[in-house]
């Protein structure tokens, strides 16, 4: 199997007359992590929902694993159950208990059995310590815990590819680190990953790639090492001044 | 340009308590406060219950416990029906039109939202039917129901009774309004949860039944009972074809007697139906509350 | 032939003594009447609603032979020409009733009233009566049945057949009530808002008879229930009288009542009143008699 799990040629977005997405074309290979950095409505987040088909594209190609999106054979469905994402917002189900969300997927999406799929979630909560939460609804939990979960609930479909949406932009600041932590943790284990991020530090410990987005437009990627001590470009710069 | 600094920082002091009539109306003294307002108001009440001229006449004419009682429990020979055997007609009218307008409702709000080619011409059909529905006056359809079905001579259709017809109508017409309190429910939902669902892979029939509706229920329950309890005083409307349940047996009682005595009682009993579900319901409305709250959105 | 000269004399004597002592005592009660309708004349201007008018309420749409195409001030139909002598015993000009309408509903809630009474073939109950005030008696009533002539009933009506049928009625009738008191049958008898709802449903055949009074039953039978100017209904029979009668109904209290009872009085006394129940209602009560 190739080593290039996701590929984007010249990928073209429009949501009317607003073009979001202009001509972006990046690789991601297998155990890499990819970091998206830039701006609010720069397109990070519209980039990882047309990974995902969530969105689809006016122009370009995306090919994941090796099957490109564009063909009309493709089943969303399908393609969602190995992509995993998780979001700024983190979306638990509230109606559902921790145990209940991170089941839901592989129990029903996936249609694994039961007992084996909760021995998996409730391994998977004990790793981020939350095994005794596991009966409580989401409710009771702080952000930072809801978030992990999140993350918990995406691993538990055991996804060749994780998504993941500026997932502690909406952490109170205390709660950051913990969500870091799980994520570093999940990069040393290889898991490949594509993250829209604010959190500079961690770009800098955790990413093979850095890309840089300015409205749309792929302006600059790189090594952590490049893109934060020498930007090339002018708006790079610019930017990683106002972030630091 | 730059602000005068007088505008911006005064030099005097603040003056932090509050006015002494302010005061009365906060915390401890504010319960004198409404101690008082309350006596007040339940005077003037009882004020002119008691001294207005219209006063004993009125009194005889709602509250008197002889009549009362004679109307709760009925005296056939003066053709006087029992409140208490009429509010069974309500209860179980109610009882069998709420659960099938729950079903039917659903049903018609899903296929509104229902996104597969093969249900466009049902689409079409359920928004002509809310449409007619929330549109004729419900006394209209009980009489066109109630009198129409019967002369069609159709086999057993014709020929059910007169609550059954009220329970078609008001199954009818109460099916309409759920349907787009539902609808309404399933689009409030947060886009993040869709998101999140479709995200794991979850088909759109799925997402709707493990994710959207089991949320979208829960916020509706609040709309949800008031159509309820519309429907439950809807159920005396059935008098109009004849049938005898509740309000209809108090207002046989005022005509026989002339006393409107009947008409509290009913009344009385409607609340003691309909209030203990609304309290309970307020419970479930918190709880649910604070957990979509906690999720952010 | 002197002996039957004798007994003639003494018969006219005897029937003349009789006849004499009769009228006397009529004539005495006549004078009291008389006496009293006089000073009723002066008072009334003070109790009447409107001054100067007598204000009768009666329903809407109303039907023969109590009134006659809806039209009370023609003076047409037994309630009307009650009213109007009534009127006319209180020394009130026929152009001076004035006509208001009320619904039944309506007539004895609590409250001011618009009207000085109410004449709409209500019947009076000692319950009733507790609530608004009731004049003397201006008919006394007798129930009947009403149906269709395909109906069974119209020839198998004895009490145990009756009890088998559906009836239906107007709310608050004392038709319904007679069903529910007398008649005791084992179906619970359909209750109507209206009676031309009861009707209605008789017609549909949703109901096998109505129970009201024996005038107005008369009436519907032979000229309401029609399709294409065919009759379809027939009085089935009447039931003897169980102590009902129509009264006028005035608010509680209405001073003005006991004047109109004193008009009544007189009513009786010199025979009017009888006159206006042959000349409207005479020739509608000669149905048969059924017991229930």
């Amino acid at each position: 199997m190739s080593d290039v799990v996701l590929e984007l040629d010249a990928v073209v977005k429009r949501f009317g007359e607003n073009v979001v997405l202009r001509g972006i074309s990046l690789q991601l290979h297998r155990h890499e992590v990819v970091c998206l950095i830039g701006a609010s409505g720069s397109g990070k987040s519209t980039l990882l929902r047309c990974a995902n088909l969530l969105e689809t594209i006016d122009d370009g190609t995306i090919t994941l694993f090796g099957q490109s999106l564009m063909d009309p054979r493709i089943d969303p469905d399908l393609v969602r159950r190995h992509v995993g994402m998780v979001f700024q917002s983190f979306n638990l189900f509230p109606h559902l208990s921790v145990l209940d969300n991170v089941m839901l997927g592989p129990v029903r999406a996936q249609k694994r059995k039961g007992p084996e799929v909760r021995e998996e979630a409730l391994s998977l909560l004990a790793r981020i310590g939350l095994r005794d939460r596991a009966d409580e609804y989401p409710d009771r939990l702080s952000g930072g815990q809801q978030q992990r979960v999140a993350i918990v609930r995406s691993l538990a479909m055991r996804p060749s590819l994780l998504l993941l949406d500026e997932v502690t932009s909406a952490l109170d600041p205390t709660l950051v680190g913990e969500v870091l932590d799980l994520l570093t943790d999940l990069a040393r284990h290889g898991t490949t990953m594509l993250i829209a991020t604010h959190e500079m530090n961690f770009a800098k410990d955790v990413a093979h790639q850095v890309v840089y987005l300015d409205k749309g437009v792929l302006v600059e990627k790189g090594t952590p090492e490049e893109m934060f001590s020498n930007p090339k470009h002018e708006s790079t710069r610019n930017f990683l001044e106002r972030v630091r | 340009m730059s602000l005068d600094p007088d505008v911006i920082a005064s030099e005097e002091t603040p003056y932090l308590f509050a006015s002494k009539r302010s005061r009365l109306l906060v915390g401890r003294r504010g319960v004198v406060a409404s101690t008082i307002s309350t006596l007040v108001i339940l005077g003037i009440i009882i004020a002119v219950l008691f001294a207005a001229p219209g006063g004993a006449t009125f009194r005889y004419y709602f509250f008197d416990p002889h009549s009362m009682w004679v109307s709760w429990v009925g005296n056939p020979k003066l053709g006087i029906e029992a409140i208490r055997s009429g509010l069974l007609t309500n209860i179980w009218m109610f009882l069998v039109s709420e659960v099938l307008v729950l079903f039917i409702g659903l049903a018609l709000a899903w296929t509104r939202m229902s996104h597969s080619p093969v249900l466009l011409p049902f689409r079409i059909l359920v928004t002509a039917y809310t449409d007619i529905f929330r549109g004729i006056p419900l006394l209209l359809v009980v009489f066109i129901v109630g009198y129409g079905l019967p002369s069609l001579q159709f086999g057993f259709v014709s020929k059910l009774s007169l609550a059954t017809y009220g329970v078609i109508a008001l199954t009818l017409t109460y099916s309409a309004y759920v349907a787009e309190v539902f609808r309404a429910g399933i689009l409030s939902v947060p886009n993040g949860q869709l998101l999140a669902a479709r995200s794991l892979g979850l088909t759109h029939a799925s997402t709707m039944r493990r994710v959207t509706l089991p949320q979208a229920i829960r916020t509706v329950i609040p709309p949800l009972l008031n159509d309820f309890i519309s429907l439950q005083k809807d159920t005396a409307l059935v008098s109009t074809l004849g049938a005898v349940e509740a309000t209809r047996a108090a207002q046989i009682f005022e005509s026989t007697n002339f006393n409107g005595s009947g008409l509290v009682v009913a009344s009385l009993f409607f609340l003691a139906l309909t209030i203990p579900m609304t309290r309970f319901t307020d419970r479930l409305m918190a709880r649910d509350r604070a957990r979509r709250l906690a999720v952010a959105s | 032939m002197r002996s039957v000269r004798l007994a003639l004399a003494g018969v006219l004597g005897a029937s003349l003594l009789t006849g004499l002592s009769l009228t006397s005592g009529v004539t005495a009660q006549a004078a009291s009447t008389t006496i009293a309708l006089a000073k009723c004349k002066t008072t009334i201007a003070t109790q009447e609603h409107t001054k100067g008018k007598l204000t009768v309420a009666t329903d809407n749409p109303v039907y023969t032979p109590w009134f006659v195409n809806n039209t009370p001030s023609n003076a047409k139909g037994y309630e009307s020409a009650v009213a109007y002598a009534i009127a006319a015993q209180l020394g009130v000009s026929k152009k001076n009733v004035v006509w208001v309408k009320e619904p039944f509903d309506s007539s004895y809630t609590p409250g001011p009233k618009s009207f000085d009474f109410d004449i709409n073939e209500i019947s009076y109950t000692a319950a009733r009566a507790k609530a608004i005030t009731f004049s003397t008696s201006y008919y006394d009533v007798q129930q009947s049945i009403v149906a269709l002539k395909t109906n069974a009933i119209v020839k198998k009506h004895t009490p145990q057949e009756l009890k088998s049928y559906q009836y239906g009625d107007q709310i608050g009738t004392t038709g319904l009530a007679y069903i529910n008191n007398n008649i005791k049958p084992t179906k619970p008898a359909r209750v109507y808002s209206t009676l031309d709802q009861a009707v209605l449903a008789l017609k549909l055949g949703q109901i096998d008879a109505i129970v009201i009074d024996t005038p107005t039953g008369q009436y519907m039978a032979s000229s309401q229930i029609v399709v294409k100017k065919k009759l379809l209904a027939t009085q089935v029979g009447q039931f003897p009288s169980v102590g009902e009668h129509y009264g006028l109904l005035f608010s509680k209290g209405n001073p003005l009542a006991s004047c109109v009872n004193v008009a009544l009085a007189a009513m009786k006394a010199n025979g009017s009143l009888a006159a206006l129940q042959q000349k409207w209602l005479g020739i509608y009560t000669s149905v048969p008699v059924i017991k229930p």
